[in-house]
């Protein structure tokens, strides 16, 4: 992998496992405001490339299993993403566990002003999250999206620019948006 | 060693590398993941403007040939065979040409998919965002590839393909 030009410290609670590769830039932690311990995990072997960015908010998890290669993802995360092992997570890819704004108008119309520059961020209202996860060995094609609450079989394949909503089973294959099973 | 003299890269051009007469490359960070090793493996035309966020992904036995007159806007190509762009034309921001529709950069484990193609984009070809071009097709001269547009199949001359999985929306011009 090609050499690290940001090599300021870890945040303190990511765990990287042996032989682990990170070709970082600036914004691969720019938005990492996790609060757990750990709140990221990257096991043996994991190789993530420069176009990844982890955003995870203070109560969230993400965690890729051993030998994941994670070549262009943009984690958005306020819960938990899990990624199994030997998983191939393809360029421009992204992955959201969570609405970040509620889906009643009225609603939102307050998360507007709580999140605002002046806002007051203890103001939001609640927001749905449900976890992700990806099972071992399964690809996620180029520029695809995974949504909240989505499960992803071990195997499946996530073709390029399917938006995933719902969960795939084991094996399967996807495309388009809505993603739908199609002949592998 | 040759250096771009607007570069804020500190990485020479790879040897194998050439970019014609008055055109245009943002940075030697597009070579980041550059792994050919053929004598020539990135061939860029005359007049080519290739704007920030191109990457040429190339394993050992890759090969990017772009034309004269292409202008190329953030578009990764990732070939581990050959890609072959024609004279005047177009490739948008956020565009993807790959062998595989999951593709990861050279050098990634061996458990990356990795199936070297041939893809050829044709003369005066039009690619919108955002759409991505895998499994080694070709786009025919003069078609048009709408925004995020997922092609695995051939485009004919002056077609117009669009959709996710694409289809044709525009026939073949008579």
């Amino acid at each position: 992998m090609a050499e690290v030009w940001d090599d300021s410290p870890l945040p303190p609670n990511v765990r990287v496992g042996e032989g682990a590769r990170l070709e970082r830039r600036m914004e691969t932690f720019q938005r990492f405001y996790s609060r757990r311990d750990p709140g990221l995990v990257l096991g043996p072997r994991v190789a993530v490339y420069t176009w990844t960015s982890f955003g995870i908010w203070d109560d969230g998890v993400v965690e890729v299993g051993a030998d994941s290669i994670v070549v262009g993802a943009t984690f958005m995360c306020y819960e938990r993403i899990s990624v199994g092992q030997r998983v191939v997570i393809s360029y421009d890819v992204s992955i959201a566990d969570s609405d970040f704004h509620p889906r009643d108008a009225a609603q939102r119309h307050v998360d507007t002003i709580a999140i605002s520059p002046e806002g007051d961020r203890s103001l939001r209202p609640p927001v749905d999250t449900a976890p992700v996860t990806i099972g071992d060995d399964a690809w996620i094609g180029i520029g695809a999206i995974v949504l909240k609450g989505v499960t992803i079989g071990a195997g499946a394949r996530i073709g390029p620019g399917a938006v995933v909503t719902r969960d795939v089973a084991a094996g399967v294959t996807v495309m388009g948006n809505p993603a739908r099973e199609v002949a592998a | 060693m040759r250096h771009l003299e607007h570069d804020w890269y500190d990485a020479p051009l790879p040897a194998n590398v050439t970019i014609g007469a008055r055109s245009w490359l943002y940075s030697s960070f597009a070579f980041l993941h550059h792994r050919s090793r053929r004598p020539l493996a990135v061939r860029i035309g005359d007049d080519c403007g290739i704007y920030h966020g191109t990457f040429f992904e190339t394993g050992t036995g890759g090969e990017v040939v772009i034309g004269d007159l292409c202008q190329i806007a953030a578009t990764v190509f990732r070939t581990d065979g050959r890609i072959e762009i024609g004279d005047h034309a177009l490739i948008a921001h956020g565009v993807h040409i790959a062998d595989s529709f999951a593709a990861a950069p050279p050098g990634a484990p061996d458990h990356a998919p990795r199936a070297p193609a041939e893809t050829t984009i044709g003369r005066s070809a039009w690619i919108g965002f955002g759409a991505t071009i895998v499994g080694g097709v070709r786009i025919g001269d003069g078609a048009i590839v709408a925004a995020g547009a997922v092609i695995d199949h051939d485009v004919p001359d002056g077609a117009v393909a669009a959709g996710n999985p694409a289809r044709l929306i525009a026939p073949a011009a008579a």
